[in-house]
């Protein structure tokens, strides 16, 4: 089966300095993958390039057999990004902001009722949905913003260090929302993080990026073998050092 | 209409109107702030004339004596003015009094002098403590008491001399009507009037047309502005809607928001400027335009229409461009506070007159400004003065496309992410 996202040879410059220094990578359909690398490594740049808010400055990447250059508009029906800092509107409560989101992916009403029921469920906000966004706590805002990136049943999830800054209680809920969600309809997730533990626990695959460069990927239990580590952070370390 | 847009109009809407920034700021505070200043200068006019205008005591020192004193006083109180006689230094006595007391000095001589043809001379002491409007009044009773006296004085006399004939039309053997002719028809109007009233039309038309575009400029930039403190901005840029609906959305919304908010303003400014008025009677009651013939013609409306639209789509496109290279409501703030320089400088200029009698720098910078054009459009509608303006219809055409491609561009590339002012130093940024 061909690879859902296809990344190759991507370089991002800002103003002359390489955000993004040639990164290639392939995501399979179904699966959960996990970019981990340290601050200023390259994941959000990477990331953004994905999903068509920035442009490459050279290299190819699609979803789903779509250019992300020249078919943005057919990629973003197929993707849904979460970014590392977002929020809602704050003067819209948290069921009017799912609602606003739906309408954009689904033409009737029974759709964007079926999408909102699905929103609400994946949120656990329970009576707090009819209240206004800005009275929420940034755990419970994180919450309503992953229900909306899932809540419309993309084919690829794009979640932007997801859980960070987070509580333990609502770092654990938004995780076990991705990994069930994913299981449950088999939907492919690219996630970032520097959080090598939540890595371990959530990804079949990850890549280690440091310096805008891919520098290993595998499932999280091969790299341990491969670099003799206890656990992921030891195994980045070491092939940090030796790169 | 294409469905994101729609939806993006209206989550603008709803979110500004519910924005305590917009709604209390922009429309709730106007339109409660300037009515009740118009009430509390009401209540206070009306309470000072009340004070001044009951009986009112002056005093009068009489170093005369003859029958003319003894008229005025009678006068006086058929005027409810009781004129209470006291002596000594005239000087020296109106210290004593109350802020605004009067004394009037009749030397010796006075009545004398009036019944034989010749002036006699009267000097009116008045005690001014606060300077308050109760003083004014209380003095002018006075002398407009002594005023009228006069005139009773000299129709009298008239009556005296010429029995039989009316002294009215002796002392004012001609009289003047008017008749102004307003685009070939004959008004019964004099030039000053008519002055009075093109004036005020005049003056209103470039107000709200300041106010529209300003309220708009306001909106539009903290609409951007929220998206941008509030990270919603890049959620927007990955889900299926296209980026110009994304511009036009803000465009729209602002619009809407601005409307409403230029009506609670008009109408708040109406109301303020028919309180001060109704205390200023100019005689104009009742004279407006189009009872005066002044009608102005469909093409002026459309006109005036076509130069609005433009300023107001290049402002707001402006606007929104601008706003993109803030971070947040405050940034965004004192930028627009930059750039509504252009917006009310033709309105300071044109307010008081014509753009022709201005020196010609001055005419050249406005002409510059796109932001003129509406408001010679609203003077043309009495003036019936386009020739500069069809030119600059063109003009406006043109800067409105630039702006509009301008916002479009930024829009539509990252830069509408990643564009910021250079407050920070360069390099340094938190990710
Ligand atoms: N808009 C931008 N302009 C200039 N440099 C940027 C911009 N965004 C990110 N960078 C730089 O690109 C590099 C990678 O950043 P980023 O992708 O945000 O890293 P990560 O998400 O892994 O922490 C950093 O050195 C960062 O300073
Ligand atoms: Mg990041």
């Amino acid at each position: 089966m061909a690879p859902i996202v296809v990344i190759r040879d991507l370089i991002k410059e800002y103003s002359g300095r390489r955000a993004l220094d040639g990164v290639s990578l392939e995501i399979n359909e179904g699966e959960i993958f996990g970019l981990i690398g340290p601050n200023g490594a390259g994941k959000t740049t990477a990331l953004r390039v994905l999903s068509t808010i920035i442009k490459p400055t050279s290299g190819y990447a699609e979803v789903c057999g779509k250019d992300i250059v020249k078919e943005g508009s057919a990629v973003r029906k197929l993707i849904s990004y979460l970014p590392e800092e977002a929020g809602a509107y704050p003067n819209l409560s948290g069921y009017e902001y799912l609602r606003f989101m739906a309408s954009f992916y689904y033409g009737n009403g029974g759709e964007i009722k079926a999408a909102l029921a699905e929103g609400e469920r994946i949120s656990g906000l329970g009576d707090r949905m009819r209240d206004k966004t800005s009275t929420y706590s940034k755990g419970m805002r994180r919450r309503l913003l992953l229900a909306r990136t899932l809540m419309v049943r993309p084919r690829l999830a794009i979640l932007d260090e997801p859980t960070s800054g987070l509580d333990v209680t609502h770092a654990f809920h938004l995780r076990n929302v991705i990994k069930s969600y994913s299981k449950e309809h088999d939907t492919t997730v690219l996630l970032s993080s520097h959080n090598m533990l939540e890595v371990e626990y959530l990804c079949d695959r990850v890549a280690f990026i440091n310096e805008g460069r891919i520098v290993e990927v595998g499932s999280p239990s091969g790299l341990r073998a491969r670099h003799e580590a206890a656990n992921l952070e030891e195994a980045f370390v070491k092939v940090v050092r030796v790169a | 209409m294409p469905k994101g847009l729609r939806l993006l109009i209206a989550k603008e809407v709803k979110d500004l109107l519910r924005d305590p920034k917009i709604l209390i700021g922009l429309i709730l505070f106007p339109a409660l702030l300037l009515p009740l200043m118009g009430a509390a200068i009401n209540v206070s006019t009306w309470s000072t004339i009340e004070k001044a205008s009951g009986n009112l005591t002056a005093y009068i020192i009489d170093d005369d004596g003859g029958s003319v004193v003894e008229d005025l006083q009678r006068y006086a109180s058929e005027n409810w003015i009781n004129l209470t006689v006291t002596s000594g230094n005239p000087a020296d006595v109106v210290k004593t009094l109350e802020g605004g007391g009067t004394i009037v000095y009749v030397p010796a001589g006075f009545s004398q002098n009036v019944t034989s043809n010749t002036v006699g001379s009267l000097i009116l002491y008045t005690n001014f403590k606060e300077f308050s409007i109760v003083e004014f009044i209380k003095a002018q009773r006075v002398s407009d008491l002594i005023s009228a006296f006069e005139d009773a004085v000299v129709k009298n006399k008239v009556e005296g001399s010429m029995p039989g004939s009316d002294p009215n039309s002796v002392l004012n053997p001609i009289s003047v009507e008017h008749e102004s002719v307003i685009k070939g028809t004959a008004q019964p109007i004099s030039p000053t009037l008519l002055q009075s009233v093109v004036r005020l039309q005049g003056l209103m038309g470039p107000l709200v047309i300041m106010i529209v575009l300003i309220l708009a400029m306001q909106v539009a930039a903290t609409s951007m502005a929220v998206e941008k403190e509030a990270k919603t901005l890049e959620t927007l840029l990955t889900i299926p809607v296209s980026r110009l609906s994304i511009l036009f959305g803000k465009l729209v919304g602002s619009v809407a928001i601005a409307l409403l908010a230029t009506i609670a303003n008009v109408l708040a400014f109406t109301y303020y400027i028919g309180a001060l008025t109704s205390q200023m009677s100019t005689g104009a009651a009742g004279s407006d335009l189009i009872s005066l013939g002044l009608v102005p013609s469909v093409q002026g409306y459309l006109v005036l229409g076509l130069t609005l639209f433009g300023a107001l789509i290049s402002a707001l496109a402006l606007a929104l461009t601008l706003g993109t290279l803030s971070q947040d409501v405050r940034g965004a703030q004192s930028i627009i506070g930059i750039i509504i320089v252009p917006v009310f400088l033709p309105t300071i200029f044109l307010m008081m007159g014509d753009i022709s009698t201005l020196p010609a720098a001055i005419q050249l910078v406005l002409y510059l400004i796109p932001f003129t054009y509406p408001v010679l459009a609203s003077q043309a509608l009495i003036t019936g003065n386009y020739g500069p303006i069809l030119l600059g219809l063109v003009y406006m055409a043109v800067f409105t496309f630039a702006t509009l491609y301008i916002a479009a561009r930024v829009f539509s590339t990252e830069k509408v992410m990643t564009a910021r002012l250079a407050f920070r130093r360069k390099g340094r940024r938190e990710v």
